[in-house]
């Protein structure tokens, strides 16, 4: 593949911005990006946006912090709930029907969204 | 309280894991939801915690040789930038307007994880 530097660069830069701005990763921008401007696969596209965050994340989160907002000991624990978090989601991914849990989830998700805009 | 936390970010991996969505979209308003973080610390904290959860699967798709580093360098020079802009920037947008936001993200991934036909393969 010989994909412009530049257009890769674009999609990072547009990335980190929203990253930034939500205190997300950005693979919700990275991952169709890839998919659909540089033909890359759906699973190389995953593992490469995960490579993309640790450093976005990072810098992210030091700058936060330099603002003073960051809580050490909140993200501590935070860390060690999510880590063991996303090792029992792997597992209970591979046997449990992940769309109805995405309809469930997805309903879940517009409650607390709207609670956030009008609350 | 510290039972609390570990609880949310339990259940915010989980869940990430589970549908295939960022951590950050859900550990944000878990955090200031269920324990009352304000809109920029949970950000904030948000980006800081998913950089182990990001390892650790770097390292299994690594194994697997499935990372284009390459790619991933140059993305990653313009996330660095790009980052490093907005993290200031928002520093100066009021809360209550960031948590409203956030609040329209939450709801475009909640109506595309609705809408979404099964993927995938």
């Amino acid at each position: 593949m010989t994909e412009l530097p530049v257009k890769l660069l674009s999609v990072g830069f547009l990335a980190g911005i929203m990253g930034g701005l939500l205190g997300i990763g950005g693979g919700i921008i990275l991952v169709p990006a890839m998919i659909s401007w540089f033909a890359v696969k759906q699973h190389n596209a995953h593992a490469i946006s995960l490579a993309v965050i640790i450093p976005t994340g990072i810098i992210g989160g030091l700058t936060y912090g330099s603002h003073g907002n960051i809580d050490l000991t909140v993200t501590l624990y935070l860390i060690i709930g999510s880590v063991l978090g996303a090792i029992l989601g792997a597992r209970l991914a591979t046997k449990l029907p992940a769309t109805h849990l995405k309809k469930i989830f997805g309903i879940m998700l517009l409650v607390v969204g709207l609670r956030m805009v009008i609350g | 309280m510290i039972l609390m936390t570990i609880l949310t970010g339990l259940l915010a991996g989980a869940l990430s894991g589970l549908l295939g969505i960022g951590g950050g979209a859900v550990l944000v308003p878990m955090m200031v939801l269920v324990l009352g973080i304000s809109q920029h610390s949970a950000q904030g904290i948000s980006l800081l915690v998913i950089v182990p959860t990001a390892l650790t699967g770097v390292w299994h798709f690594h194994k697997q040789h499935l990372i284009d580093y390459r790619m991933a360098a140059y993305l990653a020079a313009g996330a660095a930038i790009g980052i490093l802009i907005s993290a200031n920037f928002v520093q100066f947008i009021p809360g209550v307007i960031l948590k409203k936001f956030f609040g329209v993200f939450v709801l475009f991934i909640g109506a595309r994880m609705i809408f979404s036909k099964t993927q995938k393969e």
